[in-house]
């Protein structure tokens, strides 16, 4: 593969995983929510091949695969299973309007490209370019799970603050070694069943999902 | 060989009782493993503090001195810890037991895989690992604080290290155009320190600091600490706040050293000096108006991890000397208070200070050990704390900001009047007509807390005559952090 080909593969990816964050801010519904996640996975997979296909890596080609199934399949899987067994939810609205959210997020890409500059200095790769991309993933994401009040839409959150955080170890070194990323990807999918269980006690003790209404421990 | 025993204790010990379907017998495994693992653990660390170096799987499991100080820490007081629980499930009738040894025993295997793992991506995936076994720990009595403490214990946890993690990936990424695939171990990663690019090892250091400085309880990044840690039953809030807590500042300590040799000291000490300090304040501030006693141990924890980072700030021999000293007192006389806290509990049945009243006279035993142990957290005479916040006040002053060292003290000051004068309150007011007591429990439950008797003698040795061979491995500890 030529590296300009490569170069501009691993952009055009990289920008639409970001594009998958914006999406959930975009959409409401929670089923909506988890499928913008299944497709920055399935994205991230795919770009995770490519780094493969070029840097000659059968480990990393293991890891798109493992990638592919645990956060393109079993955790989406796992979240419709709870957003349909909650049932219906209502509307509510989150701490913060959508249009003020898109600014901050815009706001946020530019602080992502000015921290990340000396990064991208250093970094030899043909896929520094769109480490800055990453790493606005990283903070919209962050910035996402702090303004929601639904427990569902913040573990979407957390789990596209993982995405992001991969992606940015595949476009800084090609991937962190395989059994880290295994046990990475272990370390997720615990937290992402420990999660659920949670969202039915929240629902069993405090009948909502608002976060917001749990406040009883203070001081 | 001794690593791989050490670690498939607990692990063997939490399959076990997960196939047990049979109570006591689950509750002989798990005081079996826990006291076996700490005999481990002592052999593995007298062998690494007498010179040799232990690894395993081609150096992906490594002890040195700094590991080896972890190791003794988390086994001595996760059995100490072990014993007491069974008295405490016991008393409080608690029916889901396999579960909770079984999560105990993880948590266990999770904090040692922490500290003796070379590779730095691994270290990750186990402290993650501490806060999976915990949260449902936290939780095991399903009450609504209890599930607003665990499920805020999870995220805010899972997020802040999280950012370890792109931390520990730049750093790998600086390192691997050297060192390739090792350049994930410490080991490798410290031998290449000087060769690292400093603008990516700077950036990285803030990443690991914001991320374990969260699983370490160090302020603004305490926020779930004072929940989950008042919510979890007793035995678990005294291994996550007098070990735990330490794990995450081991992980912090690793990144410290190489960050120390490619950036030079300063960088990182200015940032630990400043979250030390507010650590302390923040403590400080709402230890003045804390009405909970379990709640008030817990941000007792955020100070005393303030201090830690405040002594490893100031540097030198004798701050990073009195930091360490400080690690195994604080572990040592938090995980007392908060097993005792347990009992008060069992007797009182409230978390309430205003509900806890002449605990001196209703159980002289809890009482005045409860005394005896606040003072030694407190850092009166004769207990070692007293010579750790000396030295670390001393370091302070001969530093480069002795000013630091003058708010600390009076921080320090605050607290002391403070939990001191809650802790009173608790102790000598006249006990209410009649004391709601339960089948006697601190009858029975002597034998679980005669451990704390093993507390209470070191943290007195410790701050009068300080065993040679102790003050050994302390050295070699500053030797390794690069002093």
């Amino acid at each position: 593969m030529p590296v300009n080909l490569f170069t501009n593969l691993t952009n055009l990816l990289a920008f639409a995983s970001l594009g998958a964050v914006f999406a959930l801010i975009l959409r409401n519904s929670l089923s909506g929510q988890a499928q913008m996640f299944a497709l920055q996975s399935v994205l991230l997979a795919l770009l995770a091949s490519v780094v493969a296909l070029y840097a000659q890596s059968i480990e990393l080609f293991a890891v798109a695969v493992a990638l592919l199934i645990v956060k393109g399949g079993v955790i989406p899987y796992v979240l419709q299973r709870a957003v349909k067994r909650i049932g219906m939810q209502p509307n509510v609205s989150p701490y913060l309007g959508i249009v003020a959210t898109l600014v901050i997020s815009g706001a946020l890409i530019i602080v992502a490209y000015y921290v990340m500059a000396p990064i991208v200095a250093s970094d030899p790769l043909p896929t520094a370019s769109a480490i800055p991309l990453a790493f606005a993933g990283i903070l919209v994401s962050l910035f996402v799970t702090v303004i929601r009040r639904r427990a569902l839409t913040q573990i979407l959150g957390f789990l596209m603050l993982e995405n992001s955080i991969f992606l940015l170890a595949l476009l800084t070194t090609y991937g962190v070694p395989f059994i880290v990323e295994i046990g990475v990807f272990l370390d997720v999918l615990v937290a992402v069943l420990i999660m659920e269980v949670f969202v039915y006690r929240i629902k069993e003790n405090f009948d909502t999902l608002e976060v917001g209404q749990m406040g009883e421990l203070k001081g | 060989m001794m690593l791989v025993v050490l670690l498939l204790i607990p692990l063997s010990a939490a399959g076990l009782c997960a196939l047990l379907r049979n109570r006591l017998a689950c509750e002989w495994v798990h005081l079996f493993a826990a006291s076996a693992v700490f005999g481990v653990g002592l052999a593995v660390a007298v062998q690494v503090w007498r010179g040799e170096t232990l690894d395993a799987f081609n150096e992906l499991l490594y002890v040195d001195a700094l590991s080896a100080l972890l190791v003794v820490v988390i086994t001595l007081l996760g059995a100490i810890a072990a014993v007491y629980a069974v008295g405490y499930l016991r008393a409080e009738g608690e029916t889901r037991t396999r579960r909770f040894f079984g999560l105990f025993q993880v948590f266990l295997f999770t904090m040692l895989l922490a500290v003796t793992t070379n590779n730095l991506g691994l270290m990750w995936v186990a402290v993650e690992g501490t806060t999976l076994a915990t949260v449902f720990l936290v939780n095991l009595h399903n009450t609504r604080t209890s599930v607003e403490a665990a499920y805020k214990y999870l995220i805010l946890s899972s997020m802040g290290i999280a950012l370890a993690f792109i931390g520990t990936a730049l750093m790998y990424s600086t390192g691997s155009a050297q060192a390739g695939e090792r350049a994930v171990d410490w080991t490798v990663l410290r031998e290449a320190a000087s060769s690292l690019n400093p603008q990516v090892v700077r950036l990285a250091f803030v990443f690991i600091l914001i991320g374990y400085g969260t699983k370490a309880g160090l302020a603004p990044m305490h926020t779930w600490l004072p929940d989950a840690h008042s919510e979890a039953p007793a035995p678990i809030s005294a291994l996550m706040s007098g070990v735990l807590l330490n794990v995450g500042l081991y992980a912090l300590l690793r990144f410290k050293t190489i960050t120390d040799a490619a950036v030079g000291a300063e960088f990182a000490s200015d940032l630990l000096l400043g979250i030390g300090l507010l650590s302390l304040a923040v403590a400080a501030v709402f230890l003045l108006t804390q009405r909970n006693y379990k709640r008030m141990l817990a941000y007792s924890s955020v100070e005393h991890m303030g201090i830690i980072a405040l002594g490893l700030g100031f540097g030198g021999y004798w701050g990073v000397l009195g930091a360490l000293l400080h690690l195994v007192g604080h572990a040592l006389a938090k995980s007392l208070l908060f097993i005792l806290s347990g009992s008060v509990l069992l007797k009182f049945h409230t978390t309430e200070m205003r509900g806890v009243r002449g605990l001196l006279r209703a159980t002289p035993g809890v009482g005045g050990a409860f005394l005896a142990g606040t003072l030694a957290l407190l850092g009166m005479p004769p207990f070692s704390l007293f010579i750790s916040e000396f030295l670390i006040v001393r370091a302070g002053l001969g530093s480069r900001a002795p000013w630091l060292a003058g708010i600390a003290l009076a921080l320090l000051v605050i607290v002391f009047g403070a939990m001191l004068a809650n802790v009173n309150r608790m102790l000598y007011t006249a006990p209410v007509e009649t004391p709601p007591t339960a089948p006697a429990p601190s009858a029975n439950m002597r034998w679980a807390l005669a451990p704390l008797a093993i507390n209470f003698t070191l943290l007195a040795v410790f701050g009068l005559m300080m065993p040679t061979a102790v003050m050994d491995a302390l050295n070699q500890v500053v030797h390794v952090l690069g002093i």
